[in-house]
């Protein structure tokens, strides 16, 4: 069975990823807009980073974000650019996980200050990296053609 | 007339943002380019930390040279373990009167461990404010409305600004605000200011 050939999972693919992409070109722009020590503080809460690495990543996840969000509206690259999204999504779960598991009561810094990690917000990337992982699934299965 | 006009005008500004400031519970100069206000409750472990460690780091590389100005907002937590939270504000708020806040503050959360949990926070002010004529000033000022209104004001203000937690530490830089995630490592709190100051 073709997938996307399939009239009711070709617009639902369409939509996961149309709001994936667009989840994380505002989750990286809204970093950018902001001093990057802000989206630092929010790595460094976490206790999980080196105090060394931490700048590096501040200055270079926001801008990976919009492009991996840009290539997943754009339906470029599909296999890299699910399987990119779905590896840092299931980055930022595991960390939000971990945070939550250890009473942590830190900002989960998805979309700038002021998002405390919580059942929702656990929720929220879970629901996306499901989704991500869906879309990747369906991807690698069909190598030239996606929704 | 047209000048005095025009420097009223200029004043507005100035005149709008000074009321909100306790200046008995501020650090620094008014016109440092960078202003910091911190909602904290005497009773939260995390605001004594960042009271005895971070702080004293920022008035040395900041606030001295008036790079910075601090102001703490009293944002007592109601939850279980905080019911001496309010009253500690109010003897704290009442020294600011007298301009003995921070050595109140210090005290307050030097013994946090103790009062937090006896309640006797009157005894951990009087071991700082050694004076009996302040102490009669103070103890009358926290039942002041004045003092009352002030510390549900500065609370107020804190939860339209979107604070939740304590401490929570506010940045405005440039006309812009930004709320820091709680508890940040001094190095990159350094850097941001920095990088305010560079701007």
């Amino acid at each position: 069975m073709d997938f996307y050939e399939n009239k009711v999972l070709r617009p639902v693919l369409l939509a996961i990823r149309i709001v994936l992409g667009a989840v994380f070109v505002y989750g990286g722009y809204v970093k950018l807009r902001a001093p990057w020590p802000l989206f630092g503080m929010a790595i460094d809460s976490y206790h999980l980073v080196p105090l060394r690495y931490i700048e590096p990543l501040a200055r270079t996840i926001p801008w990976f974000e919009v492009v991996v969000g840009l290539l997943l509206i754009f339906g470029r690259f599909m296999r890299i650019s699910t399987a990119t999204v779905s590896l840092t999504l299931a980055i930022f779960f595991a960390a939000m996980l971990h945070a939550f598991l250890n009473h942590q009561e830190i900002d989960c810094g998805c979309f700038g200050p002021g998002d405390p990690i919580s059942k929702w917000t656990l929720l929220r990337d879970g629901s996306m990296l499901a989704g991500s992982l869906f879309l990747t699934w369906m991807a690698l299965r069909s190598p030239r053609r996606m929704a | 007339m047209k000048l005095y006009a025009i420097a009223l005008v200029a004043l507005l500004p100035c005149l709008a943002a000074t009321p909100d400031v306790d200046k008995g519970k501020a650090l620094g100069l008014p016109t440092a380019p960078i202003r910091m206000e911190i909602f904290s409750d005497f009773t939260c472990p995390h605001c004594r930390v960042l009271h005895e460690e971070t702080l004293p780091l920022l008035i040395r590389e900041f606030v001295v040279p008036g790079k910075l100005y601090i102001i703490d907002r009293a944002f007592p937590l109601a939850s279980a373990g905080h019911q001496y939270s309010r009253e500690a504000f109010g003897y704290a708020v009442a020294a600011a009167r007298i301009g003995k806040y921070q050595e109140v503050a210090d005290a307050l959360y030097a013994h946090q461990n103790t009062w937090a949990l006896a309640g006797n926070v009157w005894d951990c002010v009087t071991a700082v404010l050694k004076n009996p004529a302040d102490q009669k000033k103070v103890k009358e000022l926290s039942k002041d409305p004045g003092v009352l209104a002030e510390i549900e004001a500065e609370y107020q203000e804190g939860v339209q600004a979107g604070v939740n937690e304590t401490p929570t530490m506010v940045v405005t830089a440039g006309g812009k605000r930004y709320p820091l995630p709680r508890a940040p490592n001094y190095e990159i709190l350094r850097s941001l200011l920095n990088g305010f100051l560079r701007k």
